[in-house]
């Protein structure tokens, strides 16, 4: 042993240090291949977050509603095909959060251009018929956009809409005991209906708020075949 | 903290302004002489000096941490809406300086029949969830803390309007407060957007 000692010492330097070269390239490789990889998916993966709003997958058809419009006769949603739709459930006696929510999608609306104004429809869908009729109607929704439409129609017809888009309502008995003393709990998340009538996008009533990334979106849905 | 002898002196002291008593108590002799901001030759200071300068951020110590909560009011507006709503709502900022609890317990105007403060609520999950709103006795401004009503979440609800102030008007309000019955009494603007 104490003969050969000296020998060894002196042959595997050399023959240690090619193996940690060879290892050392197999590690640098391997790190930039991870490195350019996470890239590649995480730009993927961005691309698909790209959307400020809840985007629903697979897309699938929006329920054709059939509501009473201001002036009280049927309106379809069928019939704004071509346009993109973006519509809320609310009523007009809400103090906070629909009026907030209108004025936020107005802020929206007069932030796109002329030209994809005209592409765009938003509607409020009254969930409340006992007290929001055709006109009361009318003069809320206008009162944030003129170009807003406001919607309500019977009390099946509205449980339809609000159940084929995954929604939910309820009435709250106010404090007095008075019959029209009630607040309705509703769901406040505003529905993106795309040009080929497909349900695309969700938000949600503090989503609404970001007026830039919502005009984004919208912008994006518009450039959509 | 602590300044060096031969150098100037830590800079933050000179930056905290009236919130210095609690430091400048707790500062050794050797560093209140040091605090002559970055003068090279450093000038004596007497001891009575400093023992003037002690009472006078002590004394504004108790005027902001007196017992009374020190209401003040920051970006009070009230929604325009159109005259076929009867309600709407009214968002501000409420900061509580003093060292106990203040509870914001209502409102009025001549606008409305009455004024209520009012909690959002959220059941439910996902798609199914609503969103609500709910009358609460009292909204809590916690000692040196704030209240905000703000689109959205909590906020006072004004309920049978009897007149539509339209944008840029400006109204009379007035807030109730406990402990002590207190009435503040705003002028407050009218607008469709929150106010900046």
């Amino acid at each position: 042993m104490s003969v050969l000692l000296p020998k060894t010492d002196a042959a595997p330097p050399p023959a240690r240090r090619r193996f940690f070269d060879w290892r050392a390239w197999v590690v640098a490789v391997t790190l930039l291949v991870a490195v350019g990889l996470s890239i590649l998916l995480g730009a993927r993966h961005q691309a698909q977050q790209a959307f400020f709003g809840m985007r629903l997958f697979p897309l699938k058809a929006a329920y054709d509603f059939e509501l009473r419009g201001s002036d009280a006769q049927p309106v379809r949603l069928d019939q704004l095909h071509g346009k993109v739709v973006l519509f809320l459930f609310g009523f007009t006696h809400c103090a906070n959060v629909c009026p907030t929510s209108l004025t936020n999608l107005a802020q929206v609306y007069q932030a796109l251009r002329p030209e994809e104004r005209k592409q765009i429809q938003v509607i409020f869908i009254s969930v409340d018929p006992g007290r929001d009729n055709a006109q009361t109607l009318q003069e809320y929704t206008t009162s944030f956009d003129p170009s807003f439409v406001g919607l309500t129609g019977t009390k099946q017809a509205i449980d339809q809409t609000v159940q084929a888009y995954g929604g939910s309502y309820q009435f709250v008995p106010g404090s007095s005991g008075a019959a029209n003393d009630y607040s309705v709990d509703h769901s406040a998340y505003a529905y993106l209906i795309n040009r080929s009538g497909m349900l695309e996008l969700l938000y949600d009533n503090e989503k609404l708020t970001n007026i830039d990334r919502m005009v984004g979106d919208i912008r994006a849905v518009l450039r959509e075949q | 903290m602590t300044s060096n002898k031969h150098g100037q002196p830590s800079s933050p002291l000179k930056d905290r302004g009236h919130n210095l008593s609690p430091v400048i108590c707790h500062l050794s002799w050797g560093s209140f002489q040091q605090l002559s901001y970055g003068m090279p030759k450093l000038l004596p200071l007497s001891r009575s000096f400093c023992w003037v300068f002690v009472l006078f951020f002590a004394s504004t110590g108790l005027t902001f941490a007196g017992d009374q909560p020190s209401i003040q009011v920051e970006r009070p507006w009230m929604r325009a809406v159109p005259n076929a709503m009867d309600v709407t709502a009214v968002y501000m900022t409420i900061v509580n300086n003093g060292a106990t609890s203040a509870r914001l317990v209502g409102g009025a105007t001549g606008l409305a029949e009455s004024v209520e403060p009012m909690v959002t609520t959220k059941e439910g999950q996902g798609l199914k969830q609503v969103v609500g709103m709910k009358k609460v006795d009292a909204l809590e401004i916690p000692p040196h803390g704030k209240l905000v009503l703000e689109p959205n979440g909590n906020h006072l609800m004004v309920m049978g309007l009897k007149q539509h102030p339209k944008e840029g008007d400006q109204i009379d309000f007035t807030i109730k407060l406990e402990p002590g019955d207190q009435e503040l009494h705003l002028k407050i603007p009218v607008s469709k957007t929150p106010v900046k």
